[in-house]
């Protein structure tokens, strides 16, 4: 750069006058470009009803869970009681207290003869012999095959069914056995 | 220029704050997310989940109908917390309970007494774990629960139940503390147990199981179904008469067998005394197995049938081969060998030997074979063999060997002294005889059913053909001549069956000499001219009635049963005539 000249005369000030005020404007392509309101209030509807499925669903899977959980117990409550019963059966079933009923109703053992009756063509096989003995199974004594389950009362509302232990016939108390219908065998009126 | 400057000096900070926020947020995240990450889980998990044990079900037992021998069945042990009722009952509460009270409900539920439970209760008060009472039944569950003490509660203990008591008690065993302690319920652990299994799974704040968060760890696997070869019935009329008749003549013991012929199966195995599982406590300790297979005897003169079908196998003798029997038989040494009844020279066949039961009769035809020979016919009959059924503590009797026998041993082995033998060895001898010749193996059970449907353990039937068809044919038609011709034929004859049987009577050794106790018992076959069914009844040391005589009562009752039981048909041909002297 030459510095030669040198101008003492002060800078003259550039006249300062105000800038023009300029606005920006959008075309009307931006225009058409910008968000509606409706986009959002579909995304925003949509995100609360994804909440409010998500809510009802897990209110319908709770309540599932607490039927399932009292359906559970009454099933176990079910199960126990079954198993309860079928025990109870099963004792009752036992030879040692089958034969003691069957004898406290007076039944005997059959005699030392045995003797079939073959249903295919009425045959009787053997030498039939009618019983006479009054001792059962059992004996005198009441039974020699211990079962200690069965001290305790089966059958609470009918204490005397076990109460025999002599194994002796109980008296009927209804009387006579009769037949309860043409053609079938007398029975006892059993409890 | 300062303003930029400052404004830089703080940009700088601030990113270098945030570069170590990041960098601390960033170990902690990896910290937490992955080095940590398994043990936090299972900390989180541990606090929302509960475990449940579930139990698998011991396999039953079951007789060859089906009848339920043993069963497994849910018991409740009531427990209490002691903590929690101390806590309750603190008088600062607004309403303290009264643990007085409770208890006395509490034991009126569950039969316990109210020092028992105090007791319980007070051994330890900060504890929060106690037992109220043991194996408690449904009926006490319920009781316990419509009490509704918040300070009790109750858990599942799965038992064992034996409904039909001490029918097969002798052979189905029973379950101690510690397990399976005979039986069975021992010998067949790998078929009946069970084995439990787990699973998890969370719970709400009020206990609900959270759905969908059940995992199940392990299944739990239920034990299979044994069946035995027994008829509960039969068994129970065995036990009862057995039992019955060892009471009227004071016997020590006795042993009942019932076994088919064709296939060796036990029908009934009864022994006196014989324990109640429920109730093990009830019976001597030596009566906790089963004495028909751990009780070896000298059996006597049950023997000598076998003796009869070794000479007849040999060629050497039939029915009727023609012997004289003298009263007694001397050794150089002065020893002898003599019956039990004083006689002259008698001249008897085979089967008269047997009728009359004459020692020095059928040493006539031990002596026709060699030692050996007899030997190895004696442990073909599976004498000094355990049987087939290996029941735990089972014996194996014994049979001396050869070069232990002296002159009398020599002999006493052709009827039934200087050897030993179970019930059950007894029983598959005459099996052999009945069955033609051929022993089949002892067995007791039918099968182990497991959950899946699949059958174990089925029974062997490889016989072993001991004496041909024909000897033991021969020995069968000679021991019917006991039924018809002998002592005891009145007390042993069924209407319409032909019975072939032996009775023994033999002397018990003790400390080496023979004493005055006997072992006395009838074994048979029912019917003789198609053995179906052994019988044996065997009664140890009887006080009062020292002869074969008091099993014979027994053994007819038994039978009789065993034919209606199992519908044996009446013999159509009339008994043989079978000489016995000549």
């Amino acid at each position: 750069m030459s510095t030669a000249y040198a101008f003492a005369r002060p800078q003259e000030r550039q006249p300062t006058t105000a800038p023009r005020h300029v606005e920006i404007v959008t075309t009307r392509s931006q225009r058409r470009a910008r968000p509606k309101s409706f986009y959002a209030v579909v995304a925003v509807g949509a995100v609360f009803a994804l909440l409010l499925a998500q809510l009802l669903l897990s209110i319908v899977l709770s309540d599932g869970a607490y039927q399932i959980s009292s359906l559970q117990a009454e099933q176990n409550q079910l199960a126990r009681t079954e198993q309860d019963l079928a025990e109870r059966l099963d004792l009752l079933a036992s030879p040692q207290s089958l034969a003691q009923k069957a004898e406290a109703l007076g039944m005997v053992m059959g005699s030392g003869s045995p003797a079939f009756l073959r249903l295919s063509d009425g045959a009787i096989i053997g030498t039939p012999v009618a019983a006479s003995g009054v001792a059962g199974a059992l004996g005198t004594d009441g039974g020699l095959v211990a079962n200690s389950l069965l001290v305790a009362p089966l059958n609470p509302e009918n204490p005397d069914s076990t109460s025999n232990p002599s194994g002796a016939p109980s008296q009927n108390p209804q009387g006579n056995s009769v037949a309860s219908a043409n053609g079938e065998l007398p029975s006892p009126t059993t409890r | 220029m300062i303003n930029t400057r400052s404004a830089r000096r703080r940009l700088s900070v601030t990113v270098l704050t945030l570069l170590a926020t990041i960098v601390i947020f960033s170990f902690k995240l990896i910290d937490i997310q992955v080095v940590r990450a398994a043990e936090l889980n299972q900390q989180s998990f541990g606090k929302r989940s509960v475990a449940v044990p579930t139990y698998g079900v011991r396999g039953n037992i079951v007789d060859a109908n089906g009848v339920l021998l043993a069963s497994s069945v849910d018991r409740y042990d009531i427990t209490a917390s002691p903590k929690v009722m101390n806590a309750l009952a603190d008088p600062s509460n607004t309403h303290p309970i009264d643990p007085t009270a409770q208890i006395a409900d509490l034991a009126a539920a569950t039969g316990e007494s109210v020092e028992d439970i105090t007791a319980a209760l007070s051994a330890d008060p900060k504890s929060d774990f106690a037992y109220v009472h043991k194996l408690g039944t449904l009926e006490v569950l319920q009781a316990v629960k419509a009490l509704k003490i918040p300070w009790v509660y109750a858990e599942v203990h799965p038992s064992r139940t034996y409904p039909n008591g001490a029918v097969a008690g002798n052979l189905v065993g029973f379950i101690g503390t510690d397990g399976p302690q005979a039986g069975m319920e021992l010998d067949y652990e790998s078929c009946l147990a069970a084995a439990n299994g787990s699973s998890t799974y969370e719970k709400s704040k009020d206990g609900v199981r959270l759905p969908g968060s059940t995992v199940t760890n392990k299944e739990p696997v239920n034990g299979g179904t044994l069946a035995l070869t027994i008829n509960s019935d039969l068994q129970f009329y065995a036990q009862e008469q057995l039992a019955a008749q060892a009471l009227k003549v004071g016997a020590d013991w006795g042993t009942v067998m019932v076994v088919r012929v064709n296939d060796g199966h036990i029908m009934a195995a009864a022994d006196y005394p014989s324990v109640d599982p429920n109730d093990v406590n009830g019976v001597p300790n030596t009566a906790l197995g089963s004495l028909a297979f751990s009780t070896p005897y000298e059996p006597g003169s049950t023997f000598k049938p076998m003796t009869a079908a070794m000479a007849i196998d040999q060629g050497m003798a039939n029915a009727g081969t023609k012997v004289i029997a003298p009263g007694r038989i001397y050794f150089p040494n002065g020893q002898y060998i003599k019956d039990v009844w004083a006689h002259n020279d008698l001249r008897l066949t085979l089967a008269g030997v047997l009728m009359y039961s004459s020692n020095t009769g059928i040493s006539k035809f031990s002596d026709m074979m060699s030692q050996q020979t007899r030997y190895d016919y004696l442990t073909d009959f599976g004498i000094g063999v355990k049987t087939a059924v290996g029941f735990p503590g089972e014996s194996a009797g014994s049979l001396p060997p050869i070069s232990d026998w002296d002159q009398v041993t020599n002999y006493a082995v052709g009827f039934g002294q200087g050897v030993s033998a179970t019930s059950a060895q007894m029983a598959s001898v005459y099996q052999t005889l009945g069955n033609n010749g051929v022993r089949m193996p002892l067995t007791l059970v039918e099968g182990c059913t497991m959950p899946d449907g699949t059958v174990t353990d089925l029974p062997s039937d490889d016989g072993v053909q001991v004496v041909s068809e024909n000897a033991a044919d021969q020995t069968v038609l000679a021991m019917e001549t006991v039924v018809t011709q002998g002592g005891l034929g009145k007390q042993l004859t069924i209407p319409g069956y032909r019975v072939a049987a032996k009775s023994g009577t033999a002397e018990v050794p003790e400390n080496g000499v023979y004493s005055s106790d006997r072992v006395v018992s009838v074994a048979g076959l029912v019917p003789a001219d198609n053995p179906q069914y052994v019988v044996i009844v065997t009664l140890g040391k009887p006080d009062i009635m020292k002869t074969s005589a008091a099993a014979a009562a027994p053994f007819k009752d038994i039978m009789t049963q065993v034919i209606k039981t199992f519908r044996v048909e009446p013999s159509t041909a009339a008994t043989p005539e079978t000489p016995i002297i000549w």
